[in-house]
């Protein structure tokens, strides 16, 4: 049968009382049993965007095409706007709109996670994690969509392709080794209070205009600058903006992705292992 | 095998209006319906209420009982789908469940798409699914049809290609609610001989369903719910007995 896809053999659900006993080897049997099925969660995400070319001429190239209008022109008259050469501003925009945009959607699809994946959590025993995993790789793909635009700007702009621009490669894995722990998260909590998502989204919208992804960290002033620093979004579209750039992000955006990793993974397990059982009932 | 001991399931209701629930919780509907939490604000419906089973390989269970009685959360719970709330689930095996249509089924996929992504789901590998793919399509009857996206479909044909995936895995422990709906008269007799040879293959199965036929027809034993209880355990004949008498009963 199926190659292991799902946990069920030899699963011992053990015995609890009204209190809420962690189990932590379901949690990480839950994880684990996700990688494995890479293969239907990587259809998954893949036939999500097959959807999306269906019927239409250019498919997922639309929001490659709307990202390039934005950044385009936006580009060009903020850079007016504020005096800046637009071959610097255009690619610093651009790229920085590719790591947000990612970010984003992927804090975006973890709330609506397990609540859009209701019909398979109360019909199959199978690793939910594999339904995080099938958005954290779509995402992936659109991202590569959207970096055929930044290819073109980078060419305009004579961006310099450089050793450092290879940091991009740790850098996806990070955010979406990152996005898998929120995701999980916020799937859960979502599931039981529908509300959150709507709080999660207004927030993202405000910070995407807080966060220096339209202008640099610098162009705020040393008042403002130094809490850039704990602006954990910042951090996360660093690593992706700098290597786009042909530039080593900052040390400390590494530490600190590195530590939400860590801190959030260990955070994940402590909280999916007392509430997973429950996603079921609250769908 | 599958071993539950006094297995409970509520269900939390959120989202209700306060008024309403006084209204639910004002009716005394014989304690399915209870409050709890420290300030008695939160209500929920215990759907199984200590409920004990064994199977073993060989076993092939029905499920009958009233509408509400517990019968698909039972299934549920050995599917493992839901964790109880308390009591103790053994689960030795892969078990399959089959409830409503194909898991995974998207419109606008193509026929083809559907079977290998349905396939996956109730967890098939690509080979298995390879080599089954001519026989679902062949049952199914949709030729050419299989190349276009199941939104093109009727009713009755996503049916008989849900039907087919369905029926095509190979179980150790099978689970079905309702039996499975098989679409038009013309394909009953053929849906019954693939369904009959699903149910041979697997080493347990449980039916939940209200068709006493399907039941006499599948089962060598059967266990009557009421009100998330086991009411009556046993052979099939005894607890269908039990059931046609409660039912009379006013």
């Amino acid at each position: 049968m199926g190659g292991g896809t799902f946990p069920a053999r030899g699963t011992l659900a053990p015995a609890w009382s009204l209190r809420m006993i962690p189990q932590y080897d379901v949690a990480l049997a839950d994880f684990t049993n996700g990688i494995r099925a890479w293969r239907l969660w990587g259809r998954l995400g893949w036939q999500e965007i097959k959807r999306r070319y269906r019927r239409t001429a250019i498919g997922p190239f639309w929001t490659t095409l709307s990202l390039g209008i934005f950044v385009a022109g936006l580009g060009v008259v903020w850079a007016s706007l504020w005096n800046q050469d637009p071959k610097t501003y255009l690619p610093f925009l651009c790229a920085g709109m590719l790591g947000w945009n990612l970010v984003q959607s992927n804090i975006n699809d973890g709330c609506t996670v397990f609540v859009g994946g209701e019909a398979f959590i109360k019909q199959l025993p199978f690793p939910y994690s594999m339904l995080v995993w099938s958005g954290v790789w779509r995402n992936l793909i659109v991202f590569g969509h959207n970096l055929c635009i930044f290819v073109l700007i980078g060419f305009y702009a004579g961006v310099p392709v450089t050793a450092a621009s290879l940091l991009l490669l740790p850098a996806l894995l990070l955010t979406s080794l990152n996005a898998l722990w929120m995701a999980t998260v916020l799937g859960v909590v979502c599931a039981r209070y529908r509300d959150v998502q709507q709080v999660v989204a207004s927030l993202l919208q405000v910070a995407m205009f807080v966060t220096p992804i339209f202008f640099t960290r610098d162009q705020l002033g040393p008042r403002f600058a130094r809490f850039v620093d704990f602006n954990v979004l910042y951090h996360y579209v660093d690593i992706i903006r700098s290597p786009l750039l042909g530039r080593a992000p900052e040390v400390w955006s590494w530490i600190v992705v590195t530590g939400m990793l860590c801190l959030g993974g260990a955070g994940t397990l402590w909280f999916y292992s007392r509430f997973r059982r429950r996603v079921a009932y609250w769908l | 095998m599958i071993l539950l001991e006094d297995v409970i399931v509520d269900f939390p209701i959120y989202g209700s209006a306060k008024s309403f629930r006084t209204e639910l919780l004002g009716r005394a509907t014989g304690g399915f319906i209870r409050r709890e939490g420290r300030r008695q604000n939160r209500v929920a419906v215990r759907a199984l209420e200590s409920v004990s089973l064994k199977l073993s390989k060989g076993d092939r269970l029905g499920i009958v009982g009233p509408n509400g009685a517990g019968k698909s959360t039972l299934l549920g719970v050995l599917a493992g789908v839901y964790t109880p709330r308390g009591g103790r689930v053994v689960i030795e095996g892969r078990v399959s469940p089959l409830f409503n249509t194909a898991p995974g089924l998207d419109a606008d996929d193509t026929g083809y798409e559907n079977i290998v992504t349905c396939g996956m789901f109730l967890g098939m590998s690509r080979a298995e699914i390879e080599a089954n793919t001519p026989a679902i399509a062949e049952f199914t009857e949709l030729g050419d049809y299989l190349n276009l996206p199941v939104r093109t479909y009727s009713a009755g044909m996503i049916m008989r290609l849900a039907f087919a995936i369905a029926t095509s895995i190979n179980p150790e422990i099978l689970l079905l609610d309702e039996g499975l709906g098989a679409g038009d008269a013309r394909f009953a007799e053929r849906a019954k001989a693939r369904l009959d040879s699903l149910i041979e293959r697997s080493s347990i199965v449980a039916v939940a369903s209200h068709d006493e036929g399907l039941i006499r027809g599948v089962c060598n034993r059967a266990v009557l719910l009421d009100g998330g209880h086991v009411a009556a355990a046993g052979g099939v004949d005894d607890v269908l007995e039990t059931y046609r008498e409660r039912r009379s009963r006013p």
